[in-house]
């Protein structure tokens, strides 16, 4: 009893203890918040990767595509109804993206999308920004530009069947706060087409005096990375300065079927901006544009093309998005995908044309987290990296512990002698040290989950208040990183491991000193005051 | 009617190196104490009083010679039998008190009792431990001083305090190296006479000291010199303590 009692007693009796205390906490906390904050990065992005795709892709690995893509989705459905749900196909190119009325461009991945299939396998949904307040309006088909009427009160309507949809939108919302939040940032609008846009907002239309409309040529539509069109600001919001249905071009360069350019000019597409989406991954939302699949498809040459003898090339598409079963494990749904697959490749025409045959070859069929592995082990290798260096930088406290001990044990010395005389074993008195320690390990930790976790949940707060005072000291830039905030969650489980390492940590600590105190001889330490 | 010995000595022999050479500080000293008794054991500074008394308390090893408690030799024992032996029927008593100064003075006192006991034993145990160390407290006219850390007490006071904590566990036998050491002469003279009363009450006491006057109060005196025992007034006796080396224990 007398080691517990005493190494308590220790406690809060020996200053010295509180510095102990404190290296175990700061290295708690710091190891908390590192491991806090590059999980939550962990997490965002791992959460975003997912939204991104369908549970299983079928990859063409090539920029020019892979053939029979929409027949093995008809046959995916028919033979394999009890896995997948629904197959949608996409198509990736390059473009260049320009916005007529100005002289900008910038370099652009297109991805061509069934729009109304794709958001039913994926999140893409979630992130677009006028769909989530006009429901159902937001489509990549042909269209003309919404113009709001500007009465002369200072009154704006939008056409119909905007106004409808955003009273839609009013009545299906649950949560009052965005609500409140729509009201309190009215329609704001840029002045179409006789005055310059110069307004700034969050919902930016066209408006002119007269009846609300739809006016100009109908165009497809485009969706638009929110970082390649709109300028992020400081709270992570944007400034808009292009109108719903503003003119937009893209300007293609087809490949052939081989992969090499056609010789042909690029390709000019007129296009309408009708929304921009937001996928939370800086890399995609600077640099992806969405179109009409099947616009796309024709635009880049991987439709059906006439032959010479009168047949035709087969369609081609750069990826098929699977939508599985959610009861099914995701490995087991892509096992009987891949079988499928290669059953499926049997079972094609033997007298394949040497350009689809070479297309086939590289398709692979990966999950989502396969198709994203080099993009999240990146990211999960950084974050065991900067883990193990402050991990490292925290074994100083170990050493820290075993000086601290040491002295201790110097200072001790006395009453070892007086505990042994009194019939304390050796191993009673290291035991004593090493409870001291693990006390010591215990408050350090708890003081230091309190702390982490404190800081974690008001890291955005912190830095706010330190950019505040010295903008210099903003870390975390939502104009830089692909999230608005700094992610804010801490784990249980990191909380347990980091408070049990370090615990265990405080104890080895103390080792030394333990046995240091053990061996002291009580005759020794007695014989003099 | 004879009296059972309750420590023996036979032979011992300690010796340390002092720098490069070594120093024979006990030659073979023997010596029985029997139940009851009070004995002295005196001798010049440096002699081995304290080294004698450590190895009778088993807080040290001889390098020869035997020491038994009850009969039984406790350097044949184990490790952890020495140890309970140590803790249950020893208490020590020391010059310098030798109190843990984080700890008051029931903490102290509580000490030896904590050390028979485990965490989750202690907690069923603990409420009679206090009543009964309370007890020892008064008897050593240290009640109401239980909460006082030791650096807020008296000399006299801590040496009392010494006395109980030697006292917590009962022990048959009392060792005392230089009790008034450090004390005063008045002071000195009332923890002798705590002494001489645990005594009469039948607790062993052995005592050392280099104090002619500190020894007259114990039942029988013995000396060592040369590293060994010699019974006072023999070959290198003090004459001063002739009356008392032969006075007979009476009880």
């Amino acid at each position: 009893m007398y080691k517990w009692f005493l190494a308590s007693r220790y406690l809060y009796t020996k200053l010295i203890a509180l510095f102990a205390i404190g290296s175990v906490m700061l290295c708690v906390a710091m190891v908390l918040v590192v491991m806090s904050v590059m999980g939550g990065f962990l997490d965002t992005i791992r959460a975003r990767s997912r939204g991104l795709h369908s549970e299983i892709v079928l990859d063409s690995g090539s920029l020019q595509g892979f053939p029979y893509y929409a027949e093995f989705g008809e046959y995916l459905m028919r033979e394999l109804p009890d896995v997948v749900d629904l197959t949608t196909p996409v198509i990736y190119s390059y473009g260049i993206f320009r916005v007529p009325a100005t002289t900008w461009t910038r370099l652009a991945r297109v991805v061509g999308i069934r729009y109304g299939d794709y958001i039913k396998v994926n999140d893409f949904e979630e992130g677009l920004h006028y769909e989530r307040y006009f429901p159902g309006t937001t489509h990549l088909g042909l269209q003309q530009m919404p113009v709001a009427s500007f009465g002369e009160d200072g009154t704006i309507r939008l056409p119909r069947d905007l106004q409808e949809a955003n009273a839609r939108w009013r009545a299906q919302e649950t949560d009052q706060e965005v609500i409140a939040e729509f009201e309190a940032h009215p329609f704001e609008y840029a002045i179409y087409p006789d005055v310059v846009s110069t307004a700034v907002g969050e919902r930016v239309f066209a408006a002119e005096l007269g009846p609300a409309r739809y006016a100009g040529p109908e165009r497809y539509g485009i969706i638009v990375g929110c970082d390649l069109l709109n300028e992020r600001r400081e709270d992570g919001n944007f400034n808009r300065y292009n109108a719903r249905g503003t003119d937009v071009a893209l300007a293609l360069m087809p490949l052939s079927r081989t992969g090499t350019t056609s010789g042909e000019p690029p390709i000019r597409v007129p296009l309408r901006y009708v929304d921009d989406s937001r996928t939370g991954i800086f890399e995609i939302d600077d640099f992806c544009v969405y179109v009409d699949f099947e616009m796309l498809q024709q635009k880049a040459a991987m439709d059906p093309q006439e032959l010479a003898d009168g047949g035709f090339t087969t369609a081609r598409a750069n990826q098929l998005l699977v939508d599985t079963n959610d009861d099914l494990e995701l490995y087991a749904a892509r096992e009987r995908i891949e079988s499928a697959w290669a059953e499926f490749r049997s079972e094609l025409p033997a007298d394949l044309s040497f350009a689809d045959a070479q297309a086939l070859g590289p398709v692979r069929v990966l999950t989502w987290e396969e198709l994203q592995g080099d993009f999240i082990a990146a990211i999960e290798k950084e974050k065991v990296l900067v883990t193990i260096l402050f991990a490292l930088i925290s074994m100083v406290a170990i050493v820290l512990i075993g000086c601290i001990f040491y002295m201790i044990v110097e200072k001790k010395t006395r009453d070892i002698g007086i505990l042994k005389s009194l019939g304390a074993s050796s191993a009673g008195v290291a035991g004593m040290f090493i409870i001291y320690a693990a006390v010591v390990g215990i408050v350090g930790s708890i003081l230091g989950s309190v702390a982490g976790t404190a800081f974690v949940w008001n890291v955005n707060s912190i830095q706010d208040w330190l950019a505040q005072m010295n903008p210099q000291l903003r870390v975390w830039s939502p104009t830089i990183y692909s999230f608005d905030k700094i992610p804010e969650v801490v784990k249980q489980v990191d909380v347990i491991w980091v408070c049990a390492v370090a615990i265990v940590s405080s104890m080895a600590g103390s080792l030394i000193p333990a046995w240091i105190a053990s061996r002291v001889w009580p005759v020794e330490a007695l014989r003099y005051e | 009617m004879s009296k059972k010995a309750l420590l023996g000595a036979r032979g011992v022999h300690k010796s340390y190196v002092m720098g490069r050479s070594p120093v024979r500080v006990l030659r073979g000293a023997s010596l029985s104490v029997q139940e009851g008794e009070f004995l002295a054991i005196m001798g010049s500074s440096g002699s081995g009083k304290s080294t004698l008394l450590h190895i009778l308390g088993a807080l040290d090893v001889p390098d020869k010679g035997s020491v038994t408690f009850r009969g039984e030799d406790i350097f044949g024992m184990g490790g952890a039998a020495r140890r309970v032996m140590k803790s249950r029927e020893i208490g020590f008593v020391f010059q310098f008190y030798h109190l843990l100064p984080e700890c008051s003075v029931l903490e102290n006192v509580l000490m030896p009792r904590m050390m028979l006991h485990s965490f989750w034993s202690w907690q069923s145990a603990r409420r009679r431990a206090r009543r009964e160390t309370m007890e020892l407290l008064g008897r050593v006219g240290l009640a109401d001083r239980a909460k006082h850390r030791p650096n807020e007490l008296s000399g006299g006071e801590r040496q009392r305090v010494a006395i109980a904590r030697a006292l917590a566990n009962q022990p048959s036998l009392l060792l005392a190296d230089e009790p008034t050491g450090n004390l005063d002469a008045v002071i000195g003279s009332e923890i002798l006479d705590l002494l001489a009363g645990l005594n009469r009450a039948g607790q062993t006491v052995v005592m050392v000291t280099h104090d002619a006057r500190v020894a007259s109060r114990a039942h029988r005196c013995v000396q060592l010199g040369d590293g060994i025992i010699r019974e006072a007034g023999g070959p290198s006796g003090t004459d001063a303590l002739a009356p008392v080396a032969t006075r007979e224990v009476t009880r």
